[in-house]
């Protein structure tokens, strides 16, 4: 059975794009231009992964998430974006993305995307390593739970990596580990931003946002 | 909002329940009367009246107006209101009187003409300026005139007159504060009403003139600015034939954009490391064709050392995109308290490390020394087949 694929974008022509690209390998459910015929849909449909846009009226790809995380927890989300802003990325994955990449991906690039997203493993472009990487650098462990806050100095190398432009499997040649190893560290990584310290996070994106 | 429905435990005066509001319009100082007014469905000039009147009292007015701003969160826009009937609003107007005597039962007036000159003073004008009926000065907090009208100042004067001369009439309460307060009141009231709506509505042109060139400055910005480039780029597509050109060139209008929109602004006008990598990599793919995908990590500002770093990255950027035969390539950056690293990376065809043409090792000789100079050092990663990495790394000097 091939994999249920439902696309969410409000600009048409790059919706229509996408959705040439992965026909071939995907079974498309279905498309929506806006967030509430998204929920709608998505909670209909069934989907096992939603390719969502950031950016859209009526509050975007989180509002989208956050409409359908209840009914449909299986539901896997990969947000695509052509913002660059650290914050609203963080926010997407913050709300349940297991994975964020740039519209100007390569379409082999985004269908391996999708089928990774599928499988349950975490999909981080090199930009979004990059803000992980800037996100905890100066991040100071909470009294809570202080393994949360902080990265590996495996999960560090893993992240270095994927934002030189490294595939997961070069990354697993290069530090002598197996693709499932890498794919272990960056699901942990995707943890750990959904989960650690909010004040932490929030605080670094604001300050993003401000320099 | 009428709440229909919902009469049968609401209040007194009628179906509607008792909803307290500020006013965002029509209003003289926060919109509290004219809520309250509006409220009890009464001309909001005698609300005035009654706190002005109450105001002569120790100041309670002020006090309670205070506190109805406070509780008063939402403004509302002016709506039309049903009066009361006329037997409610004699009633409001005998709660009122029995209040404010029940105050001077308990010996809290400050003394009995001041409280009653200042309730005749304010209900008169009330009663002269109700706007709700045809009254000889009704328009009288009207901003929308030109200037102050000869009644208007009129009134002022008399209120003016009227403040000042209590000041004189009371020899032997001359300084008892209370009659400085009225005074004080009395005048201000009187140049107020003189002046206050001219004076507000002087204030609110100026305010909504520079509002408007404001936006019109903002839009002249954006408009400059998308005519310098995107609208030319845009007509630069439509000439070119060569997709791969194209390409390039939307590319480095988005680059550039994405720059415009949410770009870094250095600080104080300190150049930034992230930022000269980033242009950098965008003079790269202009001159070779080719996508770099830059990422950063942290940041420094530029200096010597920073300097030869982003000349000796250039140089590796462009020698990868000269021989690599990729179709892109990466550059990462980061930087922490002790050092700064530069990765360009390709997976483009690579080379023997050992056994390179005269020209790359010139090209990695070059890169090499201007990094060591600056106290920085050098890998160069290369299989054949396998992709080039060149590794630039550079303490950072405590300073």
């Amino acid at each position: 059975m091939s994999v249920k694929v439902y696309l969410v974008d409000d600009h048409r022509l790059f919706l229509s794009g996408v959705k040439a690209e992965l026909a071939e390998e995907f079974r498309i459910v279905g498309s929506a231009y806006d967030v509430d015929t998204a929920i709608v849909e998505i909670r209909g449909f069934d989907p096992d992964v939603v390719l969502v846009d950031v950016h859209m009226p009526d509050g975007g790809g989180v509002a989208v998430i956050e409409g359908v995380v209840a009914t449909n927890p299986d539901v896997k989300f990969l947000a695509l974006s052509v913002s660059d802003q650290a914050e609203d990325v963080i926010a997407m994955i913050r709300a349940g993305a297991r994975g964020y990449v740039t519209k100007t991906i390569e379409p082999p690039d985004l269908a391996d995307a999708v089928r990774r997203i599928n499988v349950g493993d975490a999909v981080f472009s090199p930009r979004l390593a990059g803000f992980v990487l800037d996100a905890f650098a100066g991040a100071i462990p909470s009294d809570d739970d202080p393994e949360l806050d902080q990265l590996t100095s495996r999960e560090k190398d893993v992240l270095r990596l994927i934002a030189r432009g490294y595939a997961y499997k070069q990354v697993a040649r290069k530090l002598n580990i197996s693709i499932k190893t890498v794919e272990t560290h960056v699901s942990s990584v995707l943890r750990k931003l959904q989960l650690s310290n909010r004040h932490e996070l929030a605080r670094w994106a604001s300050k993003r946002r401000i320099v | 909002m009428i709440g229909a429905g919902q009469g049968h435990h609401s209040h007194v005066l009628g179906n509607r329940p008792f909803q307290f509001k500020r006013r965002e319009t029509d209003r003289i100082v926060a919109g509290v009367a004219g809520g309250l007014a509006d409220s009890l469905r009464v001309a909001d000039a005698y609300v005035r009246a009654a706190f002005l009147t109450l105001l002569s009292i120790w100041g309670i007015g002020g006090v309670l107006y205070m506190a109805f701003w406070l509780i008063a969160f939402d403004t509302v826009e002016d709506e039309e209101v049903e009066p009361v009937t006329s037997s409610q609003a004699l009633g409001l107007a005998a709660a009122f009187g029995g209040v404010l005597f029940l105050l001077g039962a308990f010996g809290w007036w400050p003394n009995p003409v001041f409280v009653l000159t200042a309730a005749a003073l304010s209900f008169g004008t009330a009663a002269l300026t109700d706007s709700s009926r045809p009254a000889p000065l009704a328009g009288l907090f009207d901003p929308n005139v030109e200037k102050p009208s000869r009644t208007r100042i009129l009134v002022g004067v008399v209120l003016l007159i009227g403040g000042l001369s209590i000041l004189n009439i009371r020899v032997g309460g001359l300084f008892e504060f209370s009659t400085v307060f009225l005074a004080v009141g009395l005048t201000g009231l009187g140049v107020a009403v003189a002046f206050g709506p001219w004076v507000r509505r002087l204030l609110g042109d100026l305010a909504t003139e520079r509002n408007e060139r404001i936006r019109q400055e903002e839009r002249a910005e954006v408009a400059a600015h998308l005519h310098d480039s995107v609208l030319q780029t845009l007509a630069l597509i439509q000439r070119s034939d060569d997709s791969t050109r194209m390409a390039m060139l939307a590319r480095k209008q988005e680059t550039e954009l994405r720059d415009w929109l949410y770009g870094s602004v250095p600080l104080d006008g300190i150049d930034l490391v992230s930022t000269a990598l980033k242009s950098a990599a965008s003079r790269v793919e202009e001159d070779h064709q080719i996508p770099v995908d830059v990422v950063t990590v942290g940041d420094r500002p530029v200096d010597e050392q920073s300097k030869a770093l982003v000349g000796a990255a250039s140089e590796a950027m462009v020698n990868a995109a000269k021989h690599s035969g990729a179709d892109r390539m990466s550059l990462f950056f980061e930087a922490d308290e002790a050092e700064m690293s530069v990765f360009v990376t390709d997976q483009g065809r690579g080379f023997d490390s050992s056994a390179v043409e005269d020209d790359r090792k010139g090209i990695a000789n070059s890169i090499r020394k201007r990094v060591e100079k600056a106290g920085g050092t050098v890998e160069i990663d290369s299989e054949p087949g396998e992709g080039t990495e060149v590794v630039l790394r550079m303490p950072v000097e405590i300073s």
